[in-house]
């Protein structure tokens, strides 16, 4: 089961076995892909800061301090694709 | 006239050899089986539904969460007499060009509304039915998405099921 190889990896501390999931996941089925694709985010996150543009900090504060931990990580899957999609390089186009 | 497709070929043997390698214990292994139910009526008498795994769903509606790394455990009713351009597609993990062109390669909804026209069906139920396929935890898809599309297929009067995976 796929569920159960990821827990007994949480269990086992085999981050390796964890990331890489990730990595297949948001590649599309390939490793490499999904390497680049989280650089990809955070490099679209850190773009959109260097101006320091005005944000909505009471939103992150309130978001952070009020949901739970698994919206969180609902919600940082989310914020990958965005910024992924908002880079204009989007692998997700239906061609696989 | 085309030559009928070699129904043993895979059309894409690359990407199931390694789905196992792709999305470890993924696959679902089975020993047991569930006999074909006998349909009790002549097709043309009969009320078809469809299910498929295509994430096909009406325009408007939630969209299929496509960013969760376990998948999306909830089903669209789609109702038997949209036309395509009623609906969309949420899903990433199948090539969609094609289905973005003309929707009936993957969910045919048009053909069958034409067998029931033409009487080669007795009709389809109200709603069809559409998940999308990656679902990372089986015991979760058969448990709940399974055991829901089953419950609302048969509420819906449906004698015969289509079931296409994407």
């Amino acid at each position: 089961m796929s569920l159960q190889y990821l827990k007994d990896a949480v269990a086992n501390g085999d981050r390796e076995k964890l990331i890489r999931y990730v990595r297949l996941h948001l590649g599309d089925g390939n490793e490499q892909q999904g390497r680049a694709e989280i650089d990809k985010a955070w490099i679209e996150a850190l773009k959109l800061l260097l101006d320091v543009p005005p944000t909505d900090r009471e939103f992150i504060v309130e978001t952070l301090a009020t949901k739970d931990p698994a919206t969180l990580a609902h919600l940082f899957f989310n914020l990958h694709f965005y910024f992924v999609r908002h880079s204009g390089e989007w692998i997700h186009d239906g061609t696989l | 006239m085309m030559e009928p497709s070699n129904t043993r070929e895979q059309l894409r043997p690359g990407l199931w050899v390694t789905i196992n390698e792709r999305y470890p214990g993924s696959m679902i292994t089975r020993s047991e089986t569930v006999p074909l139910a006998a349909l009790r009526q002549p097709l043309a008498a009969a009320r078809l539904t469809f299910v498929s795994s295509a994430g096909v769903q009406p325009k408007g509606s939630l969209p299929f969460d496509v960013v969760h790394p376990v998948g999306d455990y909830s089903f669209r009713r789609v109702p038997s007499n949209s036309k395509p351009e009623d609906l969309e597609i949420h899903q990433l993990k199948y090539p969609t060009v094609d289905a973005h062109r003309d929707l009936n390669v993957i969910f045919p909804i048009e053909r069958l509304q034409e067998l029931a026209a033409e009487g080669v069906i007795g009709g389809l139920t109200p709603h069809l039915f559409s998940f999308i396929g990656y679902n990372m935890d089986p015991e979760r898809l058969e448990q709940t998405l399974a055991e829901e599309i089953a419950d609302a297929v048969v509420a819906e009067g449906a004698d015969a099921a289509l079931l296409c995976p994407a």
